[in-house]
């Protein structure tokens, strides 16, 4: 039960980094969009 | 087991909290600066032109979705309901941003180039409808501005020596500065940033907290201590569903449909990007309010007793009780950069509401000045600050609010929903059912008619036909319309064994589920037999842009702004 309820715990901040890696990237490619096209990123 | 803690919580000083403030707000502004145009556009000052991309969108709704008190809640729903109490509370919020997804690429593909929920309202009904939407979503945004303004005074002063006025009125002004001159330009492009350092802190924070209170040999711990009941152990804990996940269920649905913060990123974002955006939202918001509020299942197995007896203070209590200062601040950003992400969000979104309900619509698109309409939503932004610096001052009751917003809003999801799909929904059916659910709501919720006799089973079958419709609304999302009334009746009738002499006891479930039952039976009721036949084509001509940029010669009008067909559809507006 212990090794459930630790891996219960430390599993969301493993979820939280795979998103802030898939917005950081989706952002990166935003602005490189944005640049090819010579408009402003919003 | 780590030592006991002292009681004491690490402060960040004044010195430290004006210089962390100073950081993020003078990034804010910086970033705000960056893409500030002499000559704002009203068009782009609420939807930001209608097509921002994946990286923006995806980040903007995430953050404008985890406001400071869904960590607040997260985290006592951890302390009050043990290890299921954080699922309960942050995994229905997250799988509503679904639910509501395949709604939203509906009122997307009806309405491109809308600013507001209530604009399309009135482009399918008409005034009342329209103004009964935006009142909604007006009452909403000042309170949950009010809300974050009191959660960031709360933290300031817990953290350092600086008074709670004098905290809600430093993150009232940051907040305002930076929105005020590009509004949603300036709060969707400072999303990014505020996301990127909420969702960091949250990766080094909950671990950390974890293994300097004690790591894995806390639960054991904690048990042989009693510090859990069964029911707090118990990953199926009834109480944490019937409690705080059920009722949760109900009002989050509404929410996401009554909040204007989410139907202008909705108008706002690349229509080709709306799925990736929301599931990405879904998964961020839920990752990120279940893993804060796992700090109250700690405090739980730890047990810690809550400052002051309130819960609120558990999570900055957690954080200054056994992490290091520098890891207290990174904590810090995590919470003002929440509420600052979700306050300029509902800045924004009242802005969008003034200019375009309020003012836009009333003298007509073709008339509205795009200069005056600019100058309406920047005078609405210092006014709402000012209403909502009023209210946190006046410690009005924010959850009571909150709760008469939520079952307001649940009242509007049926009629909302059916008149984007169903040609026969009238504006009196509209109107009719959100006035008739209200009413038969109020009694419900604050229990102003005891409810026992004929009352009693009348609710209980009320609010077993609303679990019916909610879960059948959830349906026909995804699966269209028999699978949704499959669900919705076999629910109803699986429920109907259960809920007589049950519900009664749980008034805020019965309460948010007898509006969306009265809602969807008045609406029904009244539309079936109406022999309108809605051109659902009509709201894309009557939505649109109101600051029309140079026109390219021999183009083709865009969606809603062809004059002759606006005169056309506006006549009996």
């Amino acid at each position: 039960m212990t090794a459930l309820l630790t891996a219960y715990v430390l599993m969301w901040p493993v979820l939280v980094l795979g998103i802030l890696i898939t917005i950081a990237r989706g952002f990166a490619k935003d602005v490189a969009e944005a640049r090819k096209e010579g408009r402003p990123i919003i | 087991m780590p030592p006991a803690p002292s009681g004491e919580i690490v402060q960040l000083g004044i010195i430290g909290v004006l210089l962390l403030l100073l950081l993020f707000y003078g990034g804010t502004m910086w970033m705000s600066v960056a893409i500030s145009r002499k000559k704002e556009n009203a068009d782009d000052y609420m939807t930001a032109g209608n097509r921002i991309g994946f990286g923006v969108s995806a980040a903007s709704m995430t953050a404008t979705w985890i406001w400071a008190s869904s960590m607040y809640a997260s985290v006592t729903a951890g302390y009050t309901y043990g290890v299921s109490g954080p699922i309960h509370y942050g995994l229905w919020g997250a799988l509503m941003i679904l639910f509501i997804y395949p709604f939203g690429k509906r009122i997307r593909a009806v309405a491109p180039r809308a600013h507001t929920l209530a604009e399309v309202m009135y482009a399918r009904h008409g005034r009342s409808s329209q103004l009964m939407l935006a009142g909604s979503n007006v009452l909403g945004s000042v309170i949950s501005l009010t809300s974050n303004f009191i959660a960031g005074g709360a933290i300031i002063a817990m953290l350092s020596p600086l008074s709670f006025g004098a905290g809600i009125l430093i993150i009232a002004g940051g907040v305002l500065l930076y929105t005020l001159w590009s509004g949603f330009r300036a709060s969707v492009l400072t999303d990014f940033a505020q996301v990127m350092a909420m969702l960091g802190a949250a990766v080094v924070i909950i671990p950390a907290v974890f293994f300097l209170a004690g790591g894995p040999s806390m639960f054991a711990e904690g048990v042989s201590a009693g510090h859990v009941t069964p029911q707090q152990e118990s990953f199926f804990s009834s109480d944490a569903f019937m409690n705080q996940g059920a009722p949760y269920i109900a009002a989050v649905l509404a929410y996401a449909i009554g909040n204007q913060t989410i139907a202008q990123r909705l108008f706002a974002v690349r229509e080709d990007l709306i799925k990736p955006t929301f599931i990405t939202a879904t998964v961020g918001y839920g990752a990120t309010v279940i893993g804060v509020g796992m700090l109250g299942v700690m405090a739980l197995y730890l047990g810690i007793e809550p400052m002051g007896g309130d819960v609120n203070n558990l999570m900055p209590q957690m954080v200054g009780t056994y992490l290091p200062v520098a890891l207290v601040a990174l904590a810090f950003i995590m919470i003002v950069g929440s509420l600052s992400s979700t306050a300029d969000s509902d800045l924004a979104a009242l802005s969008s509401i003034v200019m375009t309900d309020i003012y836009g619509q009333s003298v007509g698109r073709r008339n509205a000045d795009p200069k005056l309409m600019l100058l309406i939503g920047r005078i609405t932004m210092i006014v709402a600050t000012g209403l909502a610096l009023y209210f946190a001052t006046a410690r009005f009751n924010i959850l009571d609010l909150l709760v008469f917003v939520g079952a307001l809003w649940g009242c509007l999801v049926f009629p909302v929903i059916a008149s984007f799909y169903w040609k026969k929904v009238t504006n009196k059916a509209f109107t009719l059912s959100v006035i008739a659910a209200l009413a038969v709501f109020l009694p419900v919720r604050f229990q102003l008619i005891p409810l026992e006799g004929a009352w009693a089973l009348l609710v209980e079958l009320l609010a077993i036909i609303g679990v019916g419709v909610v879960l059948g609304i959830m349906a026909f999302g995804f699966f269209g319309l028999r699978p949704a009334i499959v669900i919705g009746a076999t629910t109803t009738i699986a429920v109907l064994p259960f809920g007589f002499g049950f519900l009664r006891d749980f008034e805020t479930l019965s309460g948010s589920l007898v509006a969306y039952s009265v809602s969807f039976l008045v609406c029904y009721l009244l539309s079936v037999r109406s022999s309108q036949d809605f051109d659902f084509s009509v709201i894309k001509k009557v939505t649109g842009d109101f600051d029309e940029e140079t026109p390219v010669s021999g183009a083709e009008p865009r969606p809603g702004t062809d004059p002759d067909d606006l005169d056309r559809v506006t006549a009996d507006r």
